[in-house]
């Protein structure tokens, strides 16, 4: 195949924001290659200096041996269609389609025979005539192709074409292009952030973050060897765990070395390894190579995505103690009160203030007949930076009073240096009737108990995934609960087309060609 | 929404007292003989044979048709290069264009006819040319106005798509600016012709009493003359030339649209 394009160090900036940041890649003929991103890693803006629409900062752009950075947009033999297909409201659709060849001075019979042939070509046959307004998205979509394609460019750019269409005519417009493209034999250039669209349409897919490439390959060889972490996630679902090379052909992750396929990696690498949810089975406990519990099970139409579970997460169980209303009635004011005990960490003490202290015990004082609230003038206690156990009591102006129990404890945390995570929570007090009302339990308990995790490399916070707890709100009774908070753990999202249980005990297996090992990003 | 429709009652009530009720009245006049008393009423047609057999009047005629033909010609000729300068600038200088070109309009129309009227007094120009100018002047910011408008909705990636089907800057106007602008062309050729063709008070200021156009002959049986029945049927007539005309314009855009489906 012939070289058409060439795109040499291309830099672009827009008010001093860099778009792209010196793009290399070469464009054969005939090919169908796709820009594929995220909105704003550049890649529209790369195509549009492709038509002659934006001019590079830096760099060359070469078109069949020549650089054409400052020819005019008219003057090039590409044509863009554009996402929203900009088709001329004053023309029909014959006269769209014409338009380019009109402006050519071709004699009428021969613009004729070549409209009727795009026409043939996209579908349209009958519809000459209509005016554009009347076309459907994908109809539109059509005549746009059709306008382009008659001008016989040797290059089609397409800017994100299929975006406005819905999901079942964008299957269909994918079959389309492709069909239309292996047609008329010419270069595609395709512009998407729909990484579906681009494993089934094209021959090239170049990966673009942040206005570089990352990856440039056929959609087999960006599936399967994904260069880095974003490929692999972009590209397809993916399980991406951290591991180290020990050798050529010997990877190490979750403590365990697996033989694989991968090579020339510097020994001891700490690299990203990669295993697709559809290549893993789910087989008989202890008969793979770890073992695990299913976390959930979720239908996807063809296939049910299954989340194992191969190592707990760090976990920290606490006590909620609950108790039954403790209101007191001041008959002769006519008020009532009402507060709870509660824990707190030592650390807290200092910086503990009257109004911290009535929020945590949910202190509250009101009116018996009007049921409005009273403020709570006065909190007496006699609370120390020392672990142990102290009184406080609530006052109102009336002189109703409400004693409590503030137990100051030691902090506690557990912390797993393997999974890099800590994991701290208190034990509680909570009514019956607070438990009842609650809308959101587990969230609820993370806030009562204070839960809190981190990663002990960055301090950074880490996700509390799992609340355990054995009670039922809406029937608890007083009396003590164990509740425990954990971290996420190892989890492994595999594709089977079996159906299990949640919380089925089962081993994960996969073979050492469907690891694939990829260096960290920015090493 | 039921009980919103009683507000459009005072409207009914007005529109048809100042609107139905003289226009009833211009059309009666227009078919009787002057001098009738209130219970005797005589039909005739002598109103309109006397204007189309004496061919003053219809040289009075056609020179108002001409005369508001060639203003909306040069309005379009001077307001299409200025609303596209403007639809082509930043939305700050757009605004301040569009502002400034209201900004006469601030001033009440008879106001600044006579100002003209003090510039042009020593300026040798024919009593056509001053007409002329008068009439460009103030009607010229509703042609700016519609052609602005229609220009600046304009979605700019037609003309993407037609550089990049091969035209030029200059081809890419003619092809796809121009047409898309001939809504507001149109609307502005209504708002021009309708006004000038009926102005009485311009040629009747800046054409001094010798250029009489079918607004001052109007005017004139109306209130100088005092015969309200000729003056009737004068109004008709010219009402019936202005519809052809409204008729004719809507007609070409109409065919416009045809040509599209």
């Amino acid at each position: 195949m012939k070289k058409l394009i060439e795109f040499k160090n291309i830099v672009k900036k827009f008010d001093d924001q860099l778009v792209l940041k010196g793009i290399d890649l070469d464009i054969y003929e005939n090919e169908f290659v796709t820009l594929l991103g995220p909105s704003g890693c550049g890649k529209t803006t790369l195509l549009r200096m492709l038509g002659g629409f934006l001019k590079p900062d830096e760099g060359e752009i070469i078109f069949d041996g020549e650089m054409i950075n400052d020819m005019p947009a008219y003057k090039r033999p590409i044509n863009t269609i554009f996402q929203k297909y900009a088709l001329f409201p004053h023309l029909n659709v014959y006269d769209n389609i014409a338009f380019g060849l009109k402006l050519k001075k071709m004699p009428k019979d021969i613009i004729e025979t070549k409209v009727t042939r795009m026409i043939q070509l996209v579908d349209l046959v009958g519809r000459e005539k209509e005016d554009i307004s009347v076309l459907s998205g994908g109809q539109q979509q059509r005549v746009a192709i059709a306008r382009a394609l008659v001008n016989e460019p040797d290059v089609l750019l397409l800017d994100e074409p299929l975006a406005a269409l819905d999901l079942k005519l964008r299957k269909e417009m994918q079959h389309e292009l492709k069909r239309i493209q292996q047609e008329v034999g010419i270069t595609f250039i395709f512009v998407t952030h729909d990484q579906e669209e681009a494993l089934t349409m094209s021959d090239k897919i170049v990966v673009i973050k942040d206005g570089t490439i990352q990856q440039i390959g056929t959609p087999t060889e960006i599936y399967n060897e994904p260069v880095n972490e974003y490929v692999a996630n972009f590209i397809g679902e993916s399980n991406i765990i951290d591991g180290i090379m020990k050798k050529d052909y010997l990877v190490s992750f979750d403590d365990k070395d697996y033989e694989c396929v991968d090579r020339d990696f510097k020994d001891n690498e700490v690299v990203d390894v990669v295993i697709r949810p559809e290549d893993i089975d789910i087989v008989p406990y202890g008969k793979g190579k770890l073992n695990g519990e299913i976390k959930s099970v979720l239908f996807k139409g063809v296939h049910y995505e299954v989340i194992v579970e191969t190592r707990r997460g760090t976990s920290k169980t606490v006590t909620m103690h609950v108790m039954k209303e403790r209101d007191i009635v001041n008959a002769e004011a006519n008020e009532m009160m009402h507060a709870s005990d509660f824990s707190m960490d030592i650390e807290d003490v200092k910086t503990m203030t009257d109004q911290e202290i009535i929020a945590r015990a949910n202190a509250q004082a009101w009116d018996a007949t009007s049921e409005e609230d009273i403020s709570i003038t006065e909190v007496i206690t006699d609370l120390k930076d020392e672990a142990g156990k102290y009184e406080c009591t609530f006052k109102t102006h009336e002189g109703t009073s409400i004693g409590i129990v503030i137990t100051v404890v030691e902090p506690k945390y557990v912390e797993d240096n393997k999974d890099n995570t800590g994991i701290t929570a208190f034990d509680f007090y909570k009514t019956v009737d607070e438990i009842k009302e609650s809308m959101a339990i587990s969230v609820d308990l993370k806030t009562w108990a204070d839960a809190y995790a981190w990663y002990i490399d960055n301090d950074e916070e880490a996700p509390i995934t799992e609340v355990r707890f054995d009670f039922d709100p809406n029937t608890i009774e007083e009396g003590d609960y164990k509740i425990t908070f954990s971290t996420e753990g190892r989890e492994y999202k595999v594709h089977t087309t079996k159906c299990f249980e949640e919380g089925q005990r089962i081993a994960i297996d996969f073979e050492g060609s469907d690891i694939h090992v990829m260096h960290k990003m920015g090493a | 929404m039921r009980s919103f429709r009683r507000l459009v009652y005072p409207y009914i009530v007005w529109g048809s007292i100042f609107i139905l009720i003289p226009m009833f009245m211009i059309v009666f006049y227009a078919f009787i003989s002057e001098g009738n008393g209130v219970m005797t009423v005589s039909f005739t047609f002598d109103n309109f044979l006397r204007f189309f057999e004496d061919s003053i009047f219809i040289e009075v005629l056609l020179r108002s048709l001409k005369i508001a033909i060639v203003t909306t010609i040069i309005c379009i000729i001077v307001g299409y290069p200025v609303a596209y300068i403007i639809a082509r600038a930043k939305p700050n200088s757009q605004s301040i264009a569009v502002l400034l070109i209201t900004l006469p309009m601030w001033i009440n129309m008879l106001v600044r006819t006579y100002a003209w009227r003090g510039i042009l007094l020593e300026s040798g120009l024919s009593p056509e040319v001053k007409v002329y100018i008068g009439m460009v002047y103030n009607f010229l910011p509703f042609m700016i106005l519609q052609i602005y408008t229609s220009l600046s909705k304009m979605n700019k990636d037609y003309l993407i798509a037609a550089t990049d089907l091969g035209c030029n800057a200059r081809q890419a106007f003619l092809k796809v600016t121009l047409p898309l602008s001939v809504p507001g062309i149109i609307s502005g050729i209504t708002l021009v012709f309708l006004p000038a063709v009926s102005s009485f008070f311009i040629p009747k200021l800046l054409g001094g009493g010798s250029f009489v156009l079918i607004g001052n002959l109007i005017e004139n049986y109306f209130l100088t003359a005092g015969d309200w029945n000729f003056g009737a049927a004068i109004s008709l007539i010219m009402t019936i030339v202005i519809l052809i005309s409204m008729f004719i314009t809507k007609k070409f855009d109409h065919e416009k649209e045809a040509e599209n489906a």
